[in-house]
């Protein structure tokens, strides 16, 4: 099917459809999902899918509707549904459609060679990666592994005059394993996603972090409740920067539900923070051209030593602020309306080692697992249940499992007191190893 | 791959929260399958278009479905209408409306499933699918369909006022009076974010077995969320319901009563203190609260993980597991439920399931691929988000069975600890049985009684542990509106009386 011609067709039609302003967002994709079970296929889904979504503006009120029948009829009466729609709500000058007609140039997003590699190949793979991972004895059980993939394109015309195109592709293998010793039962898992195939990790270095972190913590010893060091493992970052983005999201800021709405060019952090988000970052499983609304994106520093440096906002929420978009439009499909997120976000990594920090903590936490919702964006609040090692003189003495950490987002991002080395620029939320000087644990 | 651990919400989040592949692959191809919940929203028409397809047409594809072998083959078709408005700040923020169709056929091998969908619903593309989906059948034995004809079965779910016969003026109405309900409860009430949410499911299950079925599921779903700021402290507290039913949901259930309940949490945690940490013993109020044994006990019952031999419950039917106080039921069939589906996804009937009964194990939940590869009866519980994704056994409408203490002197007997007013939601992971929850409405306990309230505090334990630990069961079973995530979502309500936990690890920030 020809897209351009029928976006192009569409967008000439919404006046006569009653729409001041429309845009027409058309999402086609690919998806294969792959899971494997003790050596077996165990099932195998493949989807080709495609659908369109209406947001009109009618006298400063906007609406919405989407469908995945893409006929003239169905696309017609969806766009007619939205403008009905628009009348419902209420009429607000910041209800805009961006103009901006540039794309940032992003390298490395679609892999033409992903539909060439043979099914029987992916299936090896993800019966290979389950071997590989039941290899260490400790192993006893496997939960299956897995390998998917999907390929995509995004359209966004306007009546701004404009009509935007990208094809991204991406493709992800893990596995999980079980190891058990005596009553004691405990899961690991690893996967890996890339743009292009020909990055993921090696099959045996996912299989062999997806085994430990299975037996690593058998024998665990509680700890008493107690205010110790806690340091973060890359994977657990998102535990306390998830809710820092969710604060900094412009519409929440302007609503008053946010934790940082007074902290703009203030301090609130430790000078070891710096926070960038980067939507541009070539192969970046974040990055796009533009975001959900067509606007260019950009890598930003949100938060530089400490400070705050910027919101985050799409189009109508940055003209309620009184500024410009900063390309964080976020965008959940062709079923959603754009909302406000953030692409590739990025803890600028320090100078020590993750074993440095460990031998400079005399008693401490460090944390492989976290639980729970993480940094309350409205409140700061934080409480989670948590899994790790206790250190103690700098050395790793044994597991912890069961206990919980807590605090509040000031207190514990002031205390952040050393910042790894090893960040992983690949990974969603890019963190490397950090230490909070002390926060509470519970324990027995 | 199998997800890692399996999550329970009260309002909709996105779902990158999950550890599951598809969750980890973030793709603009991939975002549809990220996004049912806060989209979709309904018309709610009588009959259910696009679905008409010819009996003889599915009979086909099945058999084209089994023809390089196979066991079991089944066609899902479906067509959803749905309706979303958002209204924040007292201001009508957006209105969403979509229609969405498509249809899915799926083959089981042994233990193998093929699944392939199309949401252009053409025989070509229908047999197209039939022949993806056949795939893992390649060498398997031969079966030989049953013709599909209609099939009888109980419904549970009746409607008074369809949402296709309500006016949109009339879904603005309740939402302004939940808003004004909610800014005029107290003056520190500086906000209230109000979303409706309606839809209407319209299915069609037909399989190998030669079952033919046809209905049409209406749901609502209604959330006030309100913040509260005195210059010192702010809290977002909330309000949800949900039915599968008509718009006369909201005569029995007024927007003011919904707006009030939220409003008033927001004004009491206004006073929150910082929670103590540690092992201590906790009060549960009834309602919501049966989500701590949706994940602590529900998820590890689903039989596809008990099936793998994986699942904390592995082969403890018959065995005691719990104390004698505890009896949890999966029931489908609880008239309007939001968990109530009639028969499932893949046409079983659903049915009332004990699940444990005075502390003893009885069953599991399955699908009909679990229930053959345990050789227990099917429970009704097969269930899909969507024609996006294969059914999994899931639960429905969960709870811990009513017992015979007064809440109150469930409270007053207990000296020291933390009183649940209410949760957030939580996780569980299905293999250890390790779960977590996040309080939202909480109190501390001392002498007996309810005193100050704290900070939104984690509940941490082992599922086996804590049914063990439940020593007082109340008379006042009560249900709450949940979002059910295993790699994909099911609505579900999770119920229980007030109960008391003696000795759960409770991560406050104070000794």
């Amino acid at each position: 099917m020809d897209y351009i011609k029928l976006l192009n067709s569409l967008v000439s039609k919404a006046k006569d459809f009653g729409a001041d302003a429309a845009e027409i967002y058309l999402e086609t994709g690919r998806n294969l999902s792959i899971q494997v079970q003790d050596g077996e296929v165990e099932t195998i889904e493949e989807s080709y899918s495609a659908g369109v979504g209406f947001r009109v503006i009618v006298e400063g009120k906007m609406g919405f509707s989407h469908c995945n029948q893409l006929t003239d009829d169905a696309l017609e009466d969806t766009f007619k549904r939205a403008v009905t729609f628009a009348k419902l709500t209420t009429a607000d000058p910041n209800n805009v459609l961006p103009d901006n007609k540039e794309i940032t140039q992003v390298e490395g997003l679609y892999d033409g060679e992903l539909v060439k590699i043979t099914m029987e190949k992916k299936i090896k793979m993800a019966i290979d990666l389950e071997k590989l991972a039941m290899k260490d004895p400790r192993i006893t059980k496997s939960s299956g592994a897995g390998y998917g993939e999907g390929q995509g394109e995004v359209y966004i015309a306007s009546t701004n005059g404009f009509l935007k195109v990208y094809k991204t592709s991406g493709c992800s293998i893990g596995v999980n394993v079980v190891a058990e010793k005596g009553e004691q039962k405990n899961t690991g898992g690893e996967f890996c996603s890339r743009r292009y195939f020909a990055d993921l990790k090696p099959l045996a270095e996912i299989a062999e972090k997806a085994s430990k972190k299975a037996w690593e913590l058998l024998d665990p010893i509680m700890i008493p409740t107690q205010r110790a060091a806690v340091i973060f493992d890359p994977d657990v970052a998102s535990s306390i920067f998830g809710g820092v983005i969710g604060a900094l999201n412009g519409e929440r800021v302007l609503q008053g539900a946010s934790f940082l709405k007074d902290y703009l060019d203030k301090p609130f952090a430790s000078p070891l923070l710096t926070i960038i988000d980067d939507g541009t970052r070539a192969k970046g499983m974040g990055s796009t051209p533009f975001d959900g609304e067509g606007f260019p994106t950009k890598r930003r520093v949100l938060v530089e030593q400490g400070v705050v440096k910027g919101f985050i906002y799409n189009s109508i929420v940055a003209k309620r602020a009184g500024t410009v978009s900063t390309g964080n439009a976020s965008r959940r499909g062709f079923t959603s309306l754009p909302g406000i997120g953030t692409h590739n976000v990025i803890i600028q990594s320090g100078q020590h080692t993750p074993e440095d920090i460990i031998k400079s903590t005399s008693k401490g936490l460090l944390l492989k697992e976290v639980t729970g919702y993480g940094i309350d964006s409205v409140t700061g609040n934080f409480s989670g249940g948590a899994t790790g090692f206790w250190i103690e003189n700098g050395k790793i003495k044994h597991p912890v499992q069961g206990v919980t950490i807590a605090g509040n987002a000031f207190d514990i991002l002031r205390d952040i007191d050393m910042m790894g080395n090893d960040l992983d620029l690949n990974k969603g939320l890019a963190a490397p190893t950090f230490r909070v000087k002390e926060m509470m644990i519970g324990g027995k | 791959m199998s997800t890692n651990q399996y999550i329970v919400r009260d309002i909709p989040r996105r779902k990158f929260l999950e550890m599951s592949l598809k969750g980890g692959l973030v793709l603009a191809a991939s975002s549809p399958l990220l996004s049912q919940f806060l989209t979709s929203c309904s018309t709610g028409s009588t009959s259910v278009p696009g679905l008409g397809i010819d009996k003889a047409i599915i009979d086909k594809v099945i058999a084209a479905a089994l023809s390089k072998g196979g066991d079991y083959a089944d066609v899902y078709i479906e067509n959803r209408a749905s309706r979303q408005i958002v209204m924040e700040e007292s201001k009508f923020k957006s209105g969403l409306y979509g229609i969405s169709q498509g249809a899915g056929v799926r083959v089981i091998s042994g233990n193998k499933t093929g699944y392939a969908y199309t949401e252009e619903i053409t025989e070509a593309n229908l047999l197209r699918a039939a022949e993806v989906a056949s795939y893992v059948a390649k060498n398997g034995k031969i079966t030989t369909p049953v013709n599909v004809s209609d099939t009888k079965r109980l419904s549970f779910i009746t409607v008074k006022q369809p949402l296709g016969d309500i006016d949109d003026a009339k879904r603005i109405e309740i939402m302004k009076r939940a808003d004004q309900a909610a800014m005029d409860y107290d003056k520190r009430i500086k906000m209230a974010m109000i979303n409706y949410y309606d839809e209407v499911r319209g299915r069609v299950v037909a399989n190998s077995e030669g079952v033919y079925l046809q209905d049409e599921l209406p749901m609502m779903f209604f959330i006030v969320q309100t913040m509260s700021d005195d210059g010192k402290a702010r809290h977002m507290s909330r309000e949800r319901l949900s039915k599968h039913m008509g718009f006369e949901m909201f005569d029995e259930f007024t927007p003011e009563m919904v707006a009030k309940r939220a409003a008033r949490e927001a004004i009491a945690m206004l006073d929150a203190q910082d929670a103590p940490a540690g092992i201590m013993d906790v009060v549960m109020q009834n309602g919501w609260g049966g989500v701590l044994v949706h994940e602590a006990v529900g998820h590890p019952l689903e039989a596809d993980n008990i099936a793998k031999k994986i699942g904390a419950f592995t082969g403890k039917v018959g065995q005691k597991v719990a104390s004698d106080v505890f009896t949890m039921v999966d029931d489908g069939t609880i008239p309007n439920a939001r968990g109530t589906i009639n028969f499932d996804d893949e046409g079983t009937q659903t049915k009332r399931n004990v699940l444990i009964e005075n502390g003893i194990l009885k069953g599991y939940m399955n699908d009909i691929l679990s229930a053959k590869q345990l050789g227990n009866e099917r429970t009704g519980n097969g269930r899909r988000e969507s024609y996006q994704y294969i059914p999994i056994p899931r639960m429905t409408n969960t709870f811990i069975e009513k017992g015979s203490s007064d809440p109150g002197d469930i409270l007053s007997s207990t000296q020291k600890g933390i009183y649940v007013q209410s949760l957030s939601g939580g996780s569980v992971n299905p293999v250890t049985g390790v779960f977590n929850f996040t309080c939202r409405e909480a109190y501390l306990i001392e002498n007996g009684k309810k005193t100050t309230p704290i900070k939104g505090a984690t509940l941490i334990g082992s599922c086996l542990q804590v049914i063990s630990n439940i020593d007082a069961v109340g008379n006042d079973l009560d249900f709450g509106p949940g979002i059910c995530g295993k790699g994909q979502n099911a609505e579900v309500d999770a119920g229980m009386p007030t109960v008391r936990i003696r000795g759960i690890n409770v991560g406050g920030s104070r000794v």
